[in-house]
């Protein structure tokens, strides 16, 4: 109890003080993360809304392999996009081992299928509508995709931020494609996992505290944009 | 806009429920379709809209009598109207858009049909907080919004009030006699099909039983089928 105690005092002055490295592993975790969250969303919004309008073979099973996805483990993502991109790996000429853009792409692989798993489930509920509406008001196929994926926003919306809670506190994957290296690759979350092993635990704390207060601004933020966007 | 049927048949799990043999709605026409739940009245005018697909025979469309459906030229009003989820007038708007309309022309065809509609107050409110005849009042104004040439209904005046119901029906109306727009109406009220229609068609088990002149259809059935529908609903 009193480590948390401790913690939170600490994070306060951490906050307080400007910590130099604390901020520069704080602007490097919402980097990688919000990019991966970018990424996700233009690939997952689509594929979700077309294999919620959509019938074709198969789909059921990919499905299936969606859902399973949506709860992959990190450490399994972090794995798999390490073997392909080490340097024996089939992309090993990227040399992109231990680098921030390999910790993205770690994240899109987790976020990906949260994202496109939750915008099929609202649009498969009001897709038929929607389209009937668009087709009788003249809109072509690109049209039809674009007026439903405005009319289910808000859901939507909240699959983005689903995947951006997810990216942002996950250790598996950024640990192992990133490795945790002081001022290039280390973020928040791996950072605790190294504090705790270090024995430094009010520290651990601090930055976990720093962590939820971002993810608080971040979602505070997101639901202002929603409530605008319903205005 | 003219359509054509020609031995138009719908099934569903190997249930005929719509046969249709060759049809005519002419150019201009303003054609009431009546007939018992479950006719077939909205599987005919989703066919029409291209909405499904028949499983035999051809629709076909126009002066040239094109097999594919005009699209952009044609729209449908359901019974239950659905709105984007916006304001009023971007309703409105959202069909001019699509056809690449200006600013200022749309500015203008808004205003026009909130005005002509009783709509000037709500151009600006959410389509989700306006009442079941507003929202439908909406719907039309986006239908009429690009002078389609065909215009589609659905049984729209089913949850509008006496006083709303006069003023689409005057709509109606007018847009077949001004701009020349063919109508066609599905309706359970025989007495809208009298006061708004010129032609009228009565279904019955998917098949058209009979279509003609409404005045004379509505007072004086030719089908047996007909009379005992027309006497029924009149009556109650
Ligand atoms: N997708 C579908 N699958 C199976 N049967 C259907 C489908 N759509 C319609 N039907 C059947 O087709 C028949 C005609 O339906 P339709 O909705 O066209 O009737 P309607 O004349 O519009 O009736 P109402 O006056 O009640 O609106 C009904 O028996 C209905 O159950
Ligand atoms: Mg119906």
């Amino acid at each position: 109890m009193e480590q948390i105690a401790i913690g939170f005092q600490e994070a306060i002055d951490l906050l307080i003080t400007g910590d130099a490295e604390l901020y520069e592993i704080v602007g490097l975790s919402l980097m990688v993360s919000l990019s991966a969250v970018i990424l996700s969303t233009f690939l997952g919004v689509p594929c979700g809304a077309l294999i919620g309008t959509h019938n074709f073979p198969l789909k059921n099973a990919l499905l299936r392999i969606i859902y399973t996805l949506m709860s992959l483990p990190p450490v399994i993502a972090g794995l798999v996009v390490f073997l392909f991109i080490m340097r024996r790996g089939p992309l090993g000429m990227w040399g992109i081992t231990y680098t921030p853009t390999a910790m993205i792409i770690a994240q899109v692989c987790l976020v990906t299928p949260i994202i496109t798993g939750l915008t099929y489930n609202i649009v498969r509920d009001k897709a038929p509508k929607v389209k009937s509406l668009a087709v009788t008001l003249g809109a072509g196929r690109l049209e039809s995709l674009k007026l439903l994926i405005f009319e289910l926003r808000i859901g939507i919306m909240a699959a983005i931020v689903t995947g951006f809670g997810r990216a942002l506190s996950e250790v598996g994957a950024v640990m192992i494609v990133g490795g945790n290296i002081k001022g290039k690759t280390r973020v928040m979350t791996t950072y605790i996992a190294q504090l705790k092993s270090m024995g430094d635990y009010s520290t651990a704390i601090a930055v976990g505290i720093v962590l939820l207060i971002l993810a608080f601004l971040i979602n505070t933020f997101l639901y202002n944009v929603q409530q605008k966007v319903e205005k | 806009m003219r359509v054509y049927l020609e031995n138009l048949t719908k099934e569903y799990e190997g249930r005929k429920i719509l046969d249709i043999g060759t049809l005519l709605i002419e150019d201009g026409a303003l054609c009431g379709i009546i007939g018992p739940n479950g006719a077939g009245k909205s599987t005919l005018l989703n066919l029409i809209a291209g909405l499904i697909k028949p499983t035999e025979g051809s629709l076909l469309y126009g002066e040239g009598l094109s097999s594919s459906a005009p699209f952009r030229e044609m729209t449908m009003v359901f019974q239950a109207p659905y709105l984007i989820r916006t304001t009023v007038e971007k309703n409105i708007a959202y069909p001019l858009k699509l056809r690449g309309w200006a600013d200022v022309a749309i500015e203008c065809r808004i205003e026009e049909l909130t005005e002509e509609l009783g709509l000037t107050n709500f151009r600006k409110q959410k389509s989700w907080t306006l009442s079941g005849g507003e929202a439908q009042k909406v719907a039309l104004a986006r239908a009429l919004s690009f002078r389609p040439r065909l215009l589609l209904l659905d049984e729209p005046t089913a949850n509008v009030d006496p006083s709303t119901t006069a003023e689409i029906e005057r709509m109606l109306r007018k847009i077949n006699e001004k701009e020349g727009t063919t109508v066609v109406l599905v309706t359970h009220n025989l007495v809208q099909a009298k006061r708004v229609c010129k032609e009228v068609l009565f279904m019955d088990q998917g098949e058209v039983v009979e279509f003609g002149i409404s005045e004379t259809l509505l007072r004086d059935p030719k089908q047996e089928l007909t009379k005992r529908f027309v006497a029924g609903e009149l009556l109650t």
